[in-house]
Protein backbone atom coordinates (compact mmCIF):
# COMPACT_ATOMS: atom_id res chain seq x y z
CA UNK A 1 0.00 0.00 0.00
CA UNK A 2 1.49 2.85 -1.03
CA UNK A 3 -1.05 5.15 0.90
CA UNK A 4 -2.49 5.69 4.08
CA UNK A 5 -5.60 3.08 4.63
CA UNK A 6 -8.29 5.33 4.77
CA UNK A 7 -10.37 2.41 5.51
CA UNK A 8 -8.66 1.41 9.28
CA UNK A 9 -10.34 1.18 12.15
CA UNK A 10 -7.99 3.55 13.46
CA UNK A 11 -8.55 6.28 10.82
CA UNK A 12 -9.13 10.17 12.82
CA UNK A 13 -11.34 10.28 9.83
CA UNK A 14 -14.07 8.23 11.85
CA UNK A 15 -14.37 10.76 14.41
CA UNK A 16 -16.58 11.97 12.73
CA UNK A 17 -20.37 10.11 13.91
CA UNK A 18 -20.90 7.39 10.72
CA UNK A 19 -24.54 6.92 12.00
CA UNK A 20 -25.32 10.45 11.43
CA UNK A 21 -27.42 10.64 8.21
CA UNK A 22 -25.89 13.99 6.54
CA UNK A 23 -22.78 11.56 6.34
CA UNK A 24 -24.19 8.30 5.43
CA UNK A 25 -24.54 9.45 1.64
CA UNK A 26 -21.01 11.40 1.96
CA UNK A 27 -17.84 9.89 4.04
CA UNK A 28 -14.61 9.22 3.76
CA UNK A 29 -16.06 6.51 1.19
CA UNK A 30 -17.07 8.87 -0.89
CA UNK A 31 -13.53 9.55 -2.10
CA UNK A 32 -13.47 6.19 -3.31
CA UNK A 33 -16.78 7.38 -5.85
CA UNK A 34 -14.34 9.64 -7.49
CA UNK A 35 -11.87 6.96 -8.36
CA UNK A 36 -12.94 5.97 -12.10
CA UNK A 37 -14.40 2.72 -12.84
CA UNK A 38 -11.80 1.06 -15.66
CA UNK A 39 -9.61 -1.38 -14.18
CA UNK A 40 -6.42 -0.23 -15.69
CA UNK A 41 -6.39 3.29 -14.45
CA UNK A 42 -3.86 3.92 -11.56
CA UNK A 43 -4.88 2.97 -8.13
CA UNK A 44 -3.62 6.70 -6.66
CA UNK A 45 -6.22 8.93 -8.20
CA UNK A 46 -4.81 12.46 -8.38
CA UNK A 47 -8.01 14.01 -6.13
CA UNK A 48 -6.44 11.45 -3.37
CA UNK A 49 -3.02 12.01 -3.80
CA UNK A 50 -3.18 16.04 -3.65
CA UNK A 51 -4.98 15.85 -0.30
CA UNK A 52 -2.29 13.15 1.47
CA UNK A 53 0.59 15.05 0.07
CA UNK A 54 -0.43 18.89 1.01
CA UNK A 55 0.17 18.35 4.82
CA UNK A 56 -2.04 21.04 5.77
CA UNK A 57 -4.83 19.43 3.86
CA UNK A 58 -3.89 16.58 4.97
CA UNK A 59 -4.58 17.51 8.63
CA UNK A 60 -8.07 18.98 7.84
CA UNK A 61 -9.29 15.79 6.37
CA UNK A 62 -7.86 14.00 9.17
CA UNK A 63 -9.71 16.16 11.44
CA UNK A 64 -12.62 17.02 9.73
CA UNK A 65 -13.23 14.15 6.95
CA UNK A 66 -14.32 15.09 3.49
CA UNK A 67 -16.51 18.03 4.64
CA UNK A 68 -13.74 19.80 6.59
CA UNK A 69 -11.94 20.08 3.22
CA UNK A 70 -14.88 21.47 1.17
CA UNK A 71 -15.95 24.31 4.26
CA UNK A 72 -12.25 25.19 4.47
CA UNK A 73 -13.20 24.46 8.60
CA UNK A 74 -10.98 26.02 10.48
CA UNK A 75 -13.16 25.43 13.81
CA UNK A 76 -12.44 23.50 17.05
CA UNK A 77 -13.34 19.93 17.53
CA UNK A 78 -15.90 20.91 19.46
CA UNK A 79 -17.80 22.93 16.68
CA UNK A 80 -17.95 20.08 14.63
CA UNK A 81 -20.00 18.00 16.93
CA UNK A 82 -22.22 21.08 17.69
CA UNK A 83 -22.86 21.74 13.69
CA UNK A 84 -24.23 17.92 13.51
CA UNK A 85 -25.89 17.47 16.95
CA UNK A 86 -27.57 21.01 16.28
CA UNK A 87 -29.35 20.32 13.33
CA UNK A 88 -30.91 17.56 14.88
CA UNK A 89 -31.57 18.88 18.32
CA UNK A 90 -31.09 15.33 20.05
CA UNK A 91 -28.48 13.02 20.62
CA UNK A 92 -28.53 9.77 18.33
CA UNK A 93 -27.61 6.92 20.15
CA UNK A 94 -28.53 8.46 23.32
CA UNK A 95 -24.06 9.08 24.17
CA UNK A 96 -22.13 10.79 21.56
CA UNK A 97 -18.90 9.61 23.74
CA UNK A 98 -19.74 6.36 22.34
CA UNK A 99 -19.46 7.07 18.93
CA UNK A 100 -15.89 9.05 19.16
CA UNK A 101 -13.80 6.12 19.61
CA UNK A 102 -10.47 8.42 19.58
CA UNK A 103 -11.12 10.12 23.08
CA UNK A 104 -9.47 8.01 25.93
CA UNK A 105 -12.05 7.39 28.59
CA UNK A 106 -11.46 6.20 32.34
CA UNK A 107 -12.66 3.38 33.87
CA UNK A 108 -16.59 2.94 34.72
CA UNK A 109 -16.66 2.46 38.37
CA UNK A 110 -19.99 -0.66 39.34
CA UNK A 111 -20.97 0.47 43.11
CA UNK A 112 -23.56 -2.30 44.05
CA UNK A 113 -26.33 -0.62 46.54
CA UNK A 114 -28.13 -2.57 48.60
CA UNK A 115 -31.75 -1.87 49.21
CA UNK A 116 -34.43 -2.92 51.88
CA UNK A 117 -37.59 -4.04 50.54
CA UNK A 118 -39.04 -0.68 53.12
CA UNK A 119 -36.88 1.69 50.91
CA UNK A 120 -38.08 0.23 47.39
CA UNK A 121 -41.81 0.93 48.48
CA UNK A 122 -41.45 4.34 50.24
CA UNK A 123 -38.17 5.30 48.31
CA UNK A 124 -34.90 6.90 49.89
CA UNK A 125 -32.17 9.22 49.72
CA UNK A 126 -28.49 7.79 49.56
CA UNK A 127 -25.81 10.40 50.15
CA UNK A 128 -22.57 9.53 49.07
CA UNK A 129 -19.07 10.95 48.92
CA UNK A 130 -17.04 10.99 46.14
CA UNK A 131 -13.45 11.20 46.65
CA UNK A 132 -11.59 11.30 43.59
CA UNK A 133 -8.31 12.59 41.42
CA UNK A 134 -9.06 15.69 39.35
CA UNK A 135 -6.75 17.01 36.91
CA UNK A 136 -5.46 20.09 37.79
CA UNK A 137 -3.16 22.92 36.25
CA UNK A 138 0.48 22.42 36.79
CA UNK A 139 3.66 24.44 35.36
CA UNK A 140 5.18 23.81 32.22
CA UNK A 141 3.94 21.28 29.08
CA UNK A 142 3.67 17.40 29.09
CA UNK A 143 3.35 15.22 26.00
CA UNK A 144 -0.11 13.58 25.57
CA UNK A 145 -1.85 12.13 22.86
CA UNK A 146 0.85 10.01 21.92
CA UNK A 147 0.08 7.63 19.12
CA UNK A 148 1.61 5.32 16.59
CA UNK A 149 1.56 6.78 13.31
CA UNK A 150 2.83 5.66 9.74
CA UNK A 151 4.87 8.24 7.91
CA UNK A 152 5.72 7.59 4.37
CA UNK A 153 9.32 8.88 2.82
CA UNK A 154 10.37 9.29 -0.38
CA UNK A 155 13.46 7.37 -0.75
CA UNK A 156 13.76 8.51 -4.52
CA UNK A 157 11.44 8.81 -7.79
CA UNK A 158 8.56 6.84 -6.95
CA UNK A 159 10.07 5.11 -4.43
CA UNK A 160 8.56 5.43 -0.73
CA UNK A 161 9.13 4.01 2.67
CA UNK A 162 6.72 3.40 5.76
CA UNK A 163 7.74 3.83 8.82
CA UNK A 164 6.46 3.38 12.45
CA UNK A 165 6.69 6.43 14.35
CA UNK A 166 5.76 7.84 18.05
CA UNK A 167 3.61 10.76 17.51
CA UNK A 168 2.51 12.82 20.93
CA UNK A 169 1.20 16.07 20.70
CA UNK A 170 2.01 18.87 23.18
CA UNK A 171 -1.31 19.52 26.61
CA UNK A 172 -0.89 21.58 29.50
CA UNK A 173 0.80 20.17 32.09
CA UNK A 174 -1.37 18.88 34.41
CA UNK A 175 -1.37 17.30 38.34
CA UNK A 176 -3.76 14.80 39.80
CA UNK A 177 -5.61 16.09 43.01
CA UNK A 178 -7.95 14.36 45.28
CA UNK A 179 -11.15 16.30 45.89
CA UNK A 180 -14.67 15.23 47.55
CA UNK A 181 -18.38 16.12 46.81
CA UNK A 182 -21.82 14.64 48.10
CA UNK A 183 -23.49 13.19 45.47
CA UNK A 184 -27.19 11.85 46.55
CA UNK A 185 -28.21 8.64 44.84
CA UNK A 186 -32.52 8.45 44.31
CA UNK A 187 -34.07 4.75 45.47
CA UNK A 188 -37.16 5.21 43.38
CA UNK A 189 -40.45 3.34 44.51
CA UNK A 190 -40.43 0.22 42.45
CA UNK A 191 -37.09 -0.02 41.67
CA UNK A 192 -36.26 -3.40 40.58
CA UNK A 193 -32.88 -5.44 41.32
CA UNK A 194 -30.13 -4.66 38.82
CA UNK A 195 -31.41 -0.99 37.55
CA UNK A 196 -28.50 1.34 37.87
CA UNK A 197 -28.26 4.65 38.50
CA UNK A 198 -25.09 6.37 36.37
CA UNK A 199 -23.47 9.40 37.06
CA UNK A 200 -21.62 10.92 34.22
CA UNK A 201 -18.17 11.58 34.71
CA UNK A 202 -17.76 10.57 38.09
CA UNK A 203 -15.71 7.51 37.53
CA UNK A 204 -11.99 6.77 36.73
CA UNK A 205 -9.95 10.35 35.23
CA UNK A 206 -7.87 9.41 32.76
CA UNK A 207 -4.96 12.28 32.02
CA UNK A 208 -5.47 12.27 28.34
CA UNK A 209 -9.26 12.51 27.55
CA UNK A 210 -12.49 11.81 29.86
CA UNK A 211 -13.36 10.43 33.00
CA UNK A 212 -15.68 7.15 33.22
CA UNK A 213 -18.67 7.08 34.94
CA UNK A 214 -20.01 6.19 38.46
CA UNK A 215 -22.81 4.08 38.20
CA UNK A 216 -24.77 2.24 41.47
CA UNK A 217 -26.69 -0.68 40.54
CA UNK A 218 -29.46 -1.90 42.96
CA UNK A 219 -29.44 -5.00 44.79
CA UNK A 220 -32.64 -5.82 46.41
CA UNK A 221 -32.20 -7.54 49.94
CA UNK A 222 -34.35 -10.21 51.10
CA UNK A 223 -37.10 -9.40 53.72
CA UNK A 224 -38.01 -11.78 56.47
CA UNK A 225 -41.93 -11.20 55.93
CA UNK A 226 -42.51 -10.71 52.34
CA UNK A 227 -41.27 -11.77 49.17
CA UNK A 228 -41.34 -9.89 46.36
CA UNK A 229 -42.65 -10.57 42.90
CA UNK A 230 -42.31 -8.09 40.23
CA UNK A 231 -45.00 -5.34 42.05
CA UNK A 232 -46.89 -8.29 43.61
CA UNK A 233 -45.83 -8.76 47.33
CA UNK A 234 -46.04 -12.63 49.10
CA UNK A 235 -46.32 -13.60 52.57
CA UNK A 236 -47.40 -16.10 54.84
CA UNK A 237 -49.46 -16.47 58.08
CA UNK A 238 -49.82 -19.15 60.47
CA UNK A 239 -53.83 -19.22 62.37
CA UNK A 240 -54.89 -21.71 64.76
CA UNK A 241 -56.98 -24.73 64.41
CA UNK A 242 -59.68 -22.86 66.06
CA UNK A 243 -58.92 -19.68 64.18
CA UNK A 244 -59.18 -21.67 60.86
CA UNK A 245 -62.30 -23.15 62.01
CA UNK A 246 -64.47 -20.45 63.98
CA UNK A 247 -63.00 -17.16 62.37
CA UNK A 248 -60.23 -14.77 62.96
CA UNK A 249 -59.28 -10.51 62.86
CA UNK A 250 -55.94 -9.66 62.75
CA UNK A 251 -53.56 -6.68 61.32
CA UNK A 252 -50.61 -7.06 58.97
CA UNK A 253 -47.89 -4.38 59.42
CA UNK A 254 -46.39 -3.58 55.87
CA UNK A 255 -42.76 -2.33 54.83
CA UNK A 256 -44.39 1.56 55.18
CA UNK A 257 -45.90 0.44 58.85
CA UNK A 258 -49.36 1.10 58.05
CA UNK A 259 -51.67 -2.17 58.72
CA UNK A 260 -53.71 -4.31 56.26
CA UNK A 261 -56.63 -5.64 57.81
CA UNK A 262 -57.83 -9.06 57.66
CA UNK A 263 -61.31 -10.12 59.10
CA UNK A 264 -62.20 -13.50 58.34
CA UNK A 265 -65.99 -15.22 59.24
CA UNK A 266 -65.63 -18.30 57.41
CA UNK A 267 -63.53 -21.30 57.89
CA UNK A 268 -60.08 -21.03 56.38
CA UNK A 269 -58.36 -23.90 54.79
CA UNK A 270 -54.95 -24.60 55.08
CA UNK A 271 -53.08 -23.65 51.44
CA UNK A 272 -55.83 -20.96 51.34
CA UNK A 273 -55.15 -17.48 49.74
CA UNK A 274 -56.18 -14.10 50.25
CA UNK A 275 -55.85 -11.23 47.66
CA UNK A 276 -55.21 -7.81 48.80
CA UNK A 277 -55.14 -5.68 45.86
CA UNK A 278 -53.46 -2.21 45.74
CA UNK A 279 -51.23 -3.45 48.86
CA UNK A 280 -48.11 -4.64 46.94
CA UNK A 281 -45.57 -2.47 45.46
CA UNK A 282 -45.82 0.71 43.61
CA UNK A 283 -44.79 0.06 39.92
CA UNK A 284 -41.94 1.86 38.59
CA UNK A 285 -43.07 3.82 35.62
CA UNK A 286 -46.34 4.88 37.99
CA UNK A 287 -46.15 4.91 41.14
CA UNK A 288 -49.81 5.38 41.37
CA UNK A 289 -50.32 1.59 40.07
CA UNK A 290 -49.75 -0.70 43.25
CA UNK A 291 -49.36 -4.68 43.15
CA UNK A 292 -51.39 -6.85 45.44
CA UNK A 293 -50.22 -8.79 48.01
CA UNK A 294 -51.21 -12.01 48.57
CA UNK A 295 -51.59 -13.85 51.97
CA UNK A 296 -51.36 -17.88 52.27
CA UNK A 297 -52.60 -19.51 55.48
CA UNK A 298 -51.25 -22.18 57.18
CA UNK A 299 -53.03 -24.12 60.12
CA UNK A 300 -51.25 -24.51 63.36
CA UNK A 301 -53.02 -28.27 65.39
CA UNK A 302 -53.19 -27.54 69.05
CA UNK A 303 -49.99 -29.91 69.77
CA UNK A 304 -51.80 -31.79 73.19
CA UNK A 305 -53.29 -34.83 72.30
CA UNK A 306 -57.24 -35.02 72.70
CA UNK A 307 -58.70 -37.37 75.62
CA UNK A 308 -61.27 -39.81 74.54
CA UNK A 309 -64.29 -37.48 75.73
CA UNK A 310 -62.92 -34.93 73.50
CA UNK A 311 -62.66 -37.48 70.84
CA UNK A 312 -66.10 -38.13 71.00
CA UNK A 313 -67.19 -34.66 71.91
CA UNK A 314 -65.38 -33.52 68.45
CA UNK A 315 -67.18 -36.41 66.86
CA UNK A 316 -70.60 -35.07 67.76
CA UNK A 317 -69.43 -31.80 66.96
CA UNK A 318 -68.10 -31.63 63.78
CA UNK A 319 -71.00 -34.27 62.08
CA UNK A 320 -68.23 -35.08 59.34
CA UNK A 321 -68.13 -39.03 58.30
CA UNK A 322 -65.05 -40.60 57.48
CA UNK A 323 -63.35 -39.73 54.60
CA UNK A 324 -60.56 -41.70 53.60
CA UNK A 325 -59.62 -41.08 49.73
CA UNK A 326 -56.77 -42.67 48.40
CA UNK A 327 -55.30 -40.74 45.64
CA UNK A 328 -51.94 -39.95 44.05
CA UNK A 329 -51.41 -36.29 45.27
CA UNK A 330 -48.22 -35.43 43.18
CA UNK A 331 -50.15 -35.54 39.37
CA UNK A 332 -52.83 -33.52 39.80
CA UNK A 333 -55.11 -36.25 40.39
CA UNK B 1 -21.39 52.86 60.31
CA UNK B 2 -22.53 52.74 64.05
CA UNK B 3 -25.47 50.16 63.32
CA UNK B 4 -23.15 48.22 61.51
CA UNK B 5 -20.98 47.66 64.93
CA UNK B 6 -23.89 46.13 66.61
CA UNK B 7 -24.99 44.32 63.62
CA UNK B 8 -21.51 42.31 63.37
CA UNK B 9 -21.79 40.38 66.91
CA UNK B 10 -25.27 39.04 66.18
CA UNK B 11 -24.56 38.39 62.48
CA UNK B 12 -21.47 36.12 64.04
CA UNK B 13 -23.97 34.48 66.48
CA UNK B 14 -25.96 33.79 63.34
CA UNK B 15 -23.33 32.26 61.70
CA UNK B 16 -22.86 29.67 64.30
CA UNK B 17 -25.96 28.61 64.97
CA UNK B 18 -26.23 27.98 61.00
CA UNK B 19 -22.75 26.35 61.48
CA UNK B 20 -24.03 24.17 64.61
CA UNK B 21 -27.80 23.69 63.18
CA UNK B 22 -26.36 20.50 60.98
CA UNK B 23 -25.04 19.10 64.08
CA UNK B 24 -28.10 19.71 66.21
CA UNK B 25 -30.44 18.05 63.32
CA UNK B 26 -28.19 15.33 62.65
CA UNK B 27 -26.79 14.77 65.83
CA UNK B 28 -27.89 10.97 66.15
CA UNK B 29 -25.32 10.48 63.06
CA UNK B 30 -22.30 8.86 64.73
CA UNK B 31 -18.46 10.14 63.14
CA UNK B 32 -19.68 11.80 59.64
CA UNK B 33 -15.84 11.01 58.57
CA UNK B 34 -16.24 7.61 59.85
CA UNK B 35 -15.88 4.56 56.47
CA UNK B 36 -19.06 2.80 56.58
CA UNK B 37 -20.10 -0.98 55.16
CA UNK B 38 -21.30 -0.83 51.70
CA UNK B 39 -18.49 1.71 50.54
CA UNK B 40 -16.26 1.49 48.16
CA UNK B 41 -12.75 2.58 48.66
CA UNK B 42 -8.72 2.28 47.83
CA UNK B 43 -6.48 1.75 50.44
CA UNK B 44 -3.12 3.72 50.53
CA UNK B 45 0.01 2.39 52.41
CA UNK B 46 1.17 5.05 54.03
CA UNK B 47 5.07 3.91 54.21
CA UNK B 48 5.37 2.60 50.73
CA UNK B 49 2.69 5.05 49.20
CA UNK B 50 1.14 2.17 46.77
CA UNK B 51 -2.42 1.19 47.32
CA UNK B 52 -3.88 -2.28 47.52
CA UNK B 53 -4.60 -3.34 44.25
CA UNK B 54 -5.35 -7.23 42.80
CA UNK B 55 -6.22 -8.35 39.39
CA UNK B 56 -6.49 -11.43 37.54
CA UNK B 57 -3.25 -12.58 37.28
CA UNK B 58 -2.36 -15.99 39.29
CA UNK B 59 0.71 -15.93 41.88
CA UNK B 60 3.43 -18.58 40.16
CA UNK B 61 4.23 -19.95 43.29
CA UNK B 62 2.70 -20.83 47.03
CA UNK B 63 -1.13 -21.12 46.79
CA UNK B 64 -1.67 -19.96 42.80
CA UNK B 65 -4.53 -17.87 43.75
CA UNK B 66 -4.75 -14.45 42.11
CA UNK B 67 -2.62 -12.11 43.24
CA UNK B 68 -2.35 -9.19 45.28
CA UNK B 69 -0.04 -6.21 45.05
CA UNK B 70 0.52 -2.72 45.55
CA UNK B 71 0.38 0.06 42.79
CA UNK B 72 1.39 3.08 42.08
CA UNK B 73 -1.19 4.39 39.66
CA UNK B 74 -3.71 6.53 41.47
CA UNK B 75 -6.73 5.78 38.55
CA UNK B 76 -6.36 2.35 38.75
CA UNK B 77 -9.81 1.11 38.61
CA UNK B 78 -8.66 -2.53 39.86
CA UNK B 79 -7.70 -1.47 43.06
CA UNK B 80 -11.14 -0.85 44.65
CA UNK B 81 -12.07 -2.79 47.30
CA UNK B 82 -15.70 -2.89 48.96
CA UNK B 83 -16.35 -2.98 52.58
CA UNK B 84 -18.22 -5.55 54.40
CA UNK B 85 -19.70 -7.28 57.54
CA UNK B 86 -18.43 -10.64 58.58
CA UNK B 87 -21.46 -12.06 56.66
CA UNK B 88 -23.83 -10.98 54.76
CA UNK B 89 -26.45 -9.43 57.45
CA UNK B 90 -24.17 -8.32 60.00
CA UNK B 91 -23.31 -4.46 58.85
CA UNK B 92 -26.11 -2.95 57.02
CA UNK B 93 -25.26 -0.53 54.23
CA UNK B 94 -24.22 3.07 55.89
CA UNK B 95 -23.20 1.52 59.41
CA UNK B 96 -20.04 2.86 60.44
CA UNK B 97 -16.95 -0.02 60.78
CA UNK B 98 -15.54 0.20 64.49
CA UNK B 99 -12.32 -0.09 65.87
CA UNK B 100 -11.64 -4.07 66.37
CA UNK B 101 -14.49 -5.17 64.06
CA UNK B 102 -13.98 -7.96 62.01
CA UNK B 103 -14.94 -7.19 58.11
CA UNK B 104 -13.72 -8.17 54.69
CA UNK B 105 -12.80 -6.42 51.64
CA UNK B 106 -14.15 -7.58 48.66
CA UNK B 107 -11.72 -6.54 45.48
CA UNK B 108 -14.92 -4.63 43.15
CA UNK B 109 -13.61 -5.79 39.97
CA UNK B 110 -13.02 -9.59 40.23
CA UNK B 111 -15.58 -10.18 43.35
CA UNK B 112 -12.62 -11.88 45.50
CA UNK B 113 -12.13 -11.44 48.91
CA UNK B 114 -8.81 -10.03 50.49
CA UNK B 115 -7.72 -13.70 52.13
CA UNK B 116 -4.09 -15.08 53.65
CA UNK B 117 -3.29 -18.33 54.72
CA UNK B 118 -0.15 -20.70 55.36
CA UNK B 119 1.65 -19.90 52.12
CA UNK B 120 4.82 -18.12 51.90
CA UNK B 121 5.06 -14.69 49.97
CA UNK B 122 7.08 -14.99 46.36
CA UNK B 123 9.71 -12.63 47.12
CA UNK B 124 9.88 -12.06 50.86
CA UNK B 125 9.21 -15.28 51.94
CA UNK B 126 6.33 -13.71 54.33
CA UNK B 127 2.53 -14.64 54.59
CA UNK B 128 1.21 -14.68 50.66
CA UNK B 129 -1.88 -12.03 50.78
CA UNK B 130 -4.01 -13.30 47.88
CA UNK B 131 -7.89 -12.69 46.20
CA UNK B 132 -10.30 -15.55 47.19
CA UNK B 133 -13.89 -16.56 46.30
CA UNK B 134 -16.45 -16.13 44.09
CA UNK B 135 -18.67 -13.29 43.67
CA UNK B 136 -17.93 -11.70 47.48
CA UNK B 137 -18.31 -15.16 48.89
CA UNK B 138 -15.36 -17.07 50.37
CA UNK B 139 -14.28 -18.56 53.89
CA UNK B 140 -13.68 -17.91 57.23
CA UNK B 141 -9.94 -16.77 55.95
CA UNK B 142 -11.44 -13.88 54.37
CA UNK B 143 -11.64 -11.74 57.46
CA UNK B 144 -9.65 -8.75 58.93
CA UNK B 145 -10.03 -6.55 62.16
CA UNK B 146 -10.07 -2.85 61.61
CA UNK B 147 -7.15 -1.93 64.36
CA UNK B 148 -7.45 1.68 65.20
CA UNK B 149 -7.45 4.16 67.96
CA UNK B 150 -11.04 5.67 68.81
CA UNK B 151 -14.56 4.45 68.04
CA UNK B 152 -14.65 4.17 64.70
CA UNK B 153 -12.27 3.68 61.49
CA UNK B 154 -12.34 7.60 60.64
CA UNK B 155 -11.54 8.26 56.68
CA UNK B 156 -8.44 10.70 57.64
CA UNK B 157 -6.69 7.79 60.18
CA UNK B 158 -4.14 5.30 59.10
CA UNK B 159 -5.25 1.79 60.58
CA UNK B 160 -3.86 -1.34 60.20
CA UNK B 161 -5.15 -4.68 59.12
CA UNK B 162 -5.42 -7.72 61.08
CA UNK B 163 -6.05 -11.50 59.92
CA UNK B 164 -8.70 -13.18 62.15
CA UNK B 165 -7.29 -16.89 61.50
CA UNK B 166 -3.76 -16.25 60.83
CA UNK B 167 -2.86 -12.85 63.49
CA UNK B 168 -0.98 -11.44 60.40
CA UNK B 169 -0.96 -7.36 60.03
CA UNK B 170 -1.32 -6.37 56.06
CA UNK B 171 1.66 -4.88 55.10
CA UNK B 172 3.85 -4.14 52.53
CA UNK B 173 7.84 -3.56 52.81
CA UNK B 174 9.06 -2.86 49.30
CA UNK B 175 9.68 -5.80 47.46
CA UNK B 176 9.18 -5.13 43.67
CA UNK B 177 7.79 -7.61 40.99
CA UNK B 178 8.94 -8.08 37.67
CA UNK B 179 7.13 -9.02 34.23
CA UNK B 180 4.29 -8.90 33.45
CA UNK B 181 3.47 -6.75 36.87
CA UNK B 182 7.17 -5.16 36.63
CA UNK B 183 7.00 -2.39 39.48
CA UNK B 184 4.06 -3.35 41.77
CA UNK B 185 5.09 -4.23 45.17
CA UNK B 186 4.49 -7.55 47.01
CA UNK B 187 1.78 -7.45 49.60
CA UNK B 188 1.76 -9.63 52.16
CA UNK B 189 0.86 -10.72 56.17
CA UNK B 190 3.64 -10.56 58.97
CA UNK B 191 3.40 -10.82 62.34
CA UNK B 192 4.94 -7.75 64.00
CA UNK B 193 2.87 -4.44 63.81
CA UNK B 194 5.14 -1.43 62.61
CA UNK B 195 4.88 1.08 60.40
CA UNK B 196 4.79 -1.19 57.26
CA UNK B 197 1.32 -2.51 57.89
CA UNK B 198 -0.65 1.16 58.00
CA UNK B 199 -3.13 1.77 55.26
CA UNK B 200 -5.40 4.81 54.45
CA UNK B 201 -8.61 5.23 52.74
CA UNK B 202 -8.04 7.46 49.91
CA UNK B 203 -10.44 7.55 46.58
CA UNK B 204 -13.44 6.02 46.70
CA UNK B 205 -17.58 5.82 47.08
CA UNK B 206 -18.14 6.55 50.28
CA UNK B 207 -21.85 6.37 51.95
CA UNK B 208 -22.33 8.49 54.65
CA UNK B 209 -23.22 7.19 57.93
CA UNK B 210 -26.71 6.52 58.79
CA UNK B 211 -27.93 4.72 61.70
CA UNK B 212 -31.39 4.50 60.22
CA UNK B 213 -31.31 4.21 56.27
CA UNK B 214 -35.10 4.14 56.33
CA UNK B 215 -35.45 7.69 57.36
CA UNK B 216 -34.97 10.35 55.64
CA UNK B 217 -35.58 13.95 56.82
CA UNK B 218 -36.35 16.95 54.85
CA UNK B 219 -34.82 19.76 56.40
Amino acid sequence: MLVKDLTSPDNTASRVPVESPVRSAEGPQSLFQHLPSAPDEPFLHSCLFQVLSDEEKRKQYDAYGEEGLKDGHQSSHGDIFSHFFGDFGFMFGGNPRQQDRNIPRGSDIIVDLEVTLEEVYSGNFVEVVRNKPVARQAPGKRKCNCRQEMRTTQLGPGRFQMTQEVVCDECPNVKLVNEERTLEVEIEPGVRDGMEYPFIGEGEPHVDGEPGDLRFRIKVLKHPVFERRGDDLYTNVTISLVEALTGFEMDISHLDGHKVHIVRDKTTKPGAKLWKKGEGLPNFDNNNIKGSLIITFDVEFPKEQLTPEQREGLKQLLKQGSVQKVYNGLQGY
Amino acid sequence: MRGGRRLFPLLLLALLLLALLPGLCHGREPAPGAVTCGSVLKLLNTRHSVRLHSHEVKYGSGSGQQSVTGVEASDDANSYWRIRGKSDNSCQRGTPVKCGQAIRLTHVNTGKNLHTHHFPSPLSNNQEVSAFGDDGEGDDLDFWIVQCSGTYWEREDAVRFKHVGTEVFLSITGEQYGHPIRGQREVHGMPAANHHNYWKAMEGVFIKPSLDPAKHDEL
